[in-house]
C-alpha cells in the first residue's frame, strides 16, 4: 500500500487548524486518522491493548487540552506523537509507582510496510520487534512502521536525528541477526 | 471498546470545551515579549548604577563585548526553554547539557579573564556582605525575565517541564550577569565563582524544581 504522506499531512494540518476554530467534525476526522497508528505506538510502551486504547482516550483529552500549541502549518503528526509518548510515560512511571505489572498480548492488527515485510512474515517480525528494549523498538516502529523522518522521529522522542538513524539501525540489525540465528 | 467511533466519554468531553482557540505563536515571537522585560530591566539598571571603575582597564572584548555574548546566549537559552515548551519541537537532551554546560562555562570563563585582567579590585573582610549583596542584585534583576519566562513555558505543554524550567532560569540570570559584570566593582574570581555563578545555578534549580511541580500538577489526572 502506497500512502501519499504529504497529501496525508497536509490533510491532517486542515483537520488541525478547523479543530483550533471548535470544528468537531475535525476533530473526528483527526481521531479516525490517527487512532490506529496511535494504538500501535501505544502498544510499544504498554504491550496491551486494553491499557493502549485506554491511553489513547487519554492522549486525546491531552491533545484537547493542549491543541493551541499546535502552530500551523507544521506537521501535524510530530506533535501528536510527541504528547502520546508522554501521555504513555506518564502512565508507565505511574504503574512503576504502584508495582503493576500488565498482562503482555498480541500485536494489535496494524499494516506492516514492506521494508519489515521483506524481512520475514508478519509474525515473526513482530515477536522479534517484541523483544527489543523499549527506545530501539519505537525508534525502529515510528520510522519504519509508521513512516516517520528521523528528523521527526527525532523530535518526538527528544534526540538528535543522527541519534534515531543509529538507534533504528542497530535495532534492525539485531531483528535481523535475530532471523539469522532463527533460520527465519 | 471499539475503535471505529469516538468513545461517548471522550466525545463529551471534546463537545462540552470547544471553543476556538488562537495558536501559539512561534518561540522566537513568545521570546521577544521575555525580552522586552529583559530589555527594561537592564536599561534601568544601567541608567541608575555607576560601571565599574576597572571599566577602562579592560580591553573592550572583555568588557562590553562578553557582555553582549552573554546577553546574547541567555536571549538563546530562553528560545530554547520556550521551544521546549512546545511538542514536538524540544531540542535533543543532548543539546541541553550542552547548553547548559555552555552557559556556566562562560560565566566562569569571563570571570576569569576579569580576574586576570584586574586582579586588585577586592574588597576589605571576608566579602560575604558585598557577595550578598551582588547576588540579591543580580536575582533582582533576573527574576522579572525569569517569572515572564516561566509563565510563558508553563501556558503551553513542556513534556519536558524541568528541562524547560532549567534553561528558562538559566537564560534569565546569564543575560541579567552580562549587566552585573559591567557593574560589579570586584574581580577576584573566589566572588565570581561563589555569589555570580552561584545566582545562576540558583536560577537554574529554581526553575527545574518548579517544572517538576508543575509536571506534577499538570499530569497528575494522567497517574
Amino acid at each position: 500500500m502506497v500512502v501519499d504522506r504529504r497529501a496525508e499531512d497536509q490533510q491532517l494540518t486542515a483537520l488541525m487548524i478547523a479543530y483550533q476554530k471548535g470544528d468537531m467534525d475535525a476533530f473526528t476526522g483527526l481521531y479516525n486518522a490517527l487512532k490506529r497508528p496511535l494504538i500501535r505506538y501505544l502498544w510499544t510502551f504498554v504491550r496491551n491493548q486494553t491499557m493502549a486504547e485506554d491511553l489513547l482516550q487519554e492522549t486525546f483529552l491531552q491533545l484537547h487540552r493542549a491543541r493551541q500549541t499546535y502552530t500551523p502549518p507544521r506537521p501535524v503528526r510530530p506533535w501528536i506523537y510527541a504528547i502520546t509518548r508522554h501521555v504513555a510515560l506518564m502512565h508507565l512511571r505511574s504503574m512503576r509507582r504502584r508495582k503493576e505489572v500488565l498482562p503482555a498480548e498480541d500485536l494489535p492488527e496494524v499494516p506492516v510496510p514492506p521494508e519489515m515485510d521483506q524481512l520475514a512474515d508478519r509474525a515473526t517480525v513482530q515477536r522479534l520487534l517484541s523483544t527489543l528494549p523499549r527506545e530501539a523498538q519505537e525508534v525502529l516502529i515510528l520510522h519504519h512502521l509508521l513512516g516517520m523522518s528521523f528528523e521527526e522521529v527525532g523530535a518526538i522522542v527528544g534526540i538528535a536525528p543522527g541519534t534515531a538513524k543509529v538507534r533504528a539501525h542497530r535495532a534492525l540489525k539485531k531483528v535481523r541477526e535475530q532471523m539469522i540465528e532463527e533460520g527465519a | 471498546m471499539s475503535l471505529d467511533s469516538i468513545p461517548n466519554g471522550l466525545r463529551e468531553a471534546i463537545e462540552s470545551d470547544l471553543q476556538p482557540v488562537r495558536p501559539l505563536h512561534p518561540a522566537w515571537v513568545r521570546t521577544m515579549l521575555a525580552v522586552a522585560i529583559l530589555a527594561v530591566v537592564l536599561a534601568f539598571v544601567l541608567a541608575k548604577a555607576s560601571l565599574r571603575p576597572d571599566i577602562d582597564q579592560l580591553p573592550m572584548w572583555l568588557s562590553w563585548g562578553c557582555s553582549i555574548l552573554q546577553l546574547a546566549l541567555g536571549i538563546l537559552l530562553i528560545v530554547l526553554a520556550l521551544r521546549e515548551a512546545v511538542p514536538g519541537e524540544g531540542i535533543p537532551g543532548g543539546a541541553v547539557r550542552i547548553a547548559a554546560l555552555t552557559a556556566l562555562a562562560v560565566q566562569i570563563l569571563v570571570g576569569v579573564a576579569t580576574s586576570i585582567y584586574s586582579p586588585a579590585i577586592t574588597m576589605p573582610g571576608s566579602g560575604i556582605t558585598p557577595g550578598i549583596g551582588c547576588f540579591k542584585y543580580e536575582s533582582a534583576m533576573a527574576l522579572p525575565t525569569f517569572v515572564v519566562t516561566m509563565w510563558l513555558v508553563f501556558r503551553a505543554l513542556p513534556l519536558r517541564a524541568p528541562t524547560a524550567g532549567l534553561l528558562g532560569g538559566a537564560g534569565a540570570t546569564v543575560a541579567s550577569d552580562a549587566v552585573i559584570h559591567l557593574l560589579c566593582p570586584m574581580s577576584n574570581l573566589s566572588h565570581v565563582l561563589v555569589w555570580h555563578t552561584g545566582a545562576v545555578i540558583v536560577f537554574m534549580t529554581v526553575g527545574w524544581v518548579a517544572g517538576m511541580t508543575w509536571e506534577r500538577l499538570r499530569w497528575h489526572r494522567t497517574s
